[in-house]
């Protein structure tokens, strides 16, 4: 009976599997349809829920680094800054000399944001979208250098790649803005603020939102993303930061005392 | 669908646990560097153009 029980041993092994068959087969072609569907669905939730910790994460990580990268090669192309703490200069700044489109005016730091979002983050020309996807912030070329009278304005990205402009909501009068060239420091100090649809160009204007004004003054102005129902999640409307220049430092004679304010 | 794909997968089941999951950061990895860089400009609702228009 060894034999008898030899084969019955075969066939119990072999019984799931011929189970799991007979239990599939059966099963209609729409039970087929239907599980394959379920199966489609769950992964279009699943790579739905991917997209969106990609924007959110993800393209913060590859900008992040992208523009770390940009603002190491500035800070070895030239000399460091003397480190002194130094009164700033209110005569004439030096006008900051026009660079090709992508290429790297300075570093913007807005010591508000330290601890938030990347503090030092590189200031290009152009705000084309592939420069504000490295986490940049975009010099509009129509608008004036910096150091000249009139408005600069930087556009950078509010939330993901970077997250460049993000905390703008939290700046407020008074919070100093400094912008770094080869040579130079601009600081400013934030006025106000406004929000605005995105076909507002007139912010872009020598004196914002009045046509027609001779500029007297120098003004930074920052533009970004805003929704009026998602906040810093949506783009259906513009932050706009003003900002007017307080003073100057050559780079060589010290640092200007606003770079810390915040950090302290 | 994905029953299948594991029945598929060769050696005893720790190893097929472990190439599913190499299947899987690979699928993965493909939708980050590859498929939503594509797709993201379609889908302007986080990412869009922060410049003025």
């Amino acid at each position: 009976m060894a034999g008898l029980g030899g084969g019955e041993a075969a066939y119990r092994l072999r019984m799931p599997s011929t189970r799991r068959h007979a239990r599939r087969r059966p099963g209609s072609a729409g039970a087929v349809v239907a599980g394959v569907l379920g199966e489609v669905l769950l992964t279009l939730g699943v790579v739905l829920a991917l997209f969106v910790v990609w924007q959110l994460w993800w393209t913060s990580v590859v900008a992040g680094r992208e523009a770390d990268a940009v603002v190491d090669a500035f800070r070895q192309a030239v000399p460091a800054a003397a480190a002194a703490e130094t009164p700033l200069r209110t005569d004439d700044p030096p006008v900051a000399e026009p660079v090709a489109h992508g290429g790297t005016i300075g570093v913007l730091t807005v010591p508000r944001w330290e601890g938030l979002t990347n503090n030092a983050m590189p200031v290009v020309e152009g705000t084309s979208q592939d420069l504000l996807d490295r986490a940049l912030a975009g010099r509009y070329s129509s608008t004036q250098q910096l150091g000249e009278v009139g408005n600069t304005v930087l556009a950078g990205h509010r939330r993901s790649y970077g997250d460049s402009f993000r905390y703008v909501n939290r700046l407020e009068p008074g919070d100093p803005i400094i912008v770094e060239t080869a040579t130079t420091w601009y600081v400013y100090e934030v006025t106000g603020d406004e929000i605005v649809t995105p076909d507002t160009t007139d912010v872009l204007l020598p004196v914002p939102r009045q046509p027609g004004v001779e500029p007297t003054e120098r003004t930074l102005t920052l533009t970004t993303c805003h929704s009026l129902t998602l906040g810093e999640y949506g783009n259906d409307h513009r932050w706009i930061t003003y900002a007017r220049f307080v003073g100057w430092l050559d780079r060589a004679d010290g640092t200007p005392p606003q770079l810390r304010e915040g950090t302290a | 669908m994905y029953a299948w794909v594991f029945r598929h997968l060769p050696g005893p089941l720790p190893v097929r646990v472990l190439l599913a999951l190499v299947l899987l950061a690979g699928a993965v990895a493909a939708l980050f560097t590859w498929v939503f860089p594509a797709v993201a400009p379609y889908l302007e609702v986080l990412g869009g153009d922060p410049a003025l228009d």
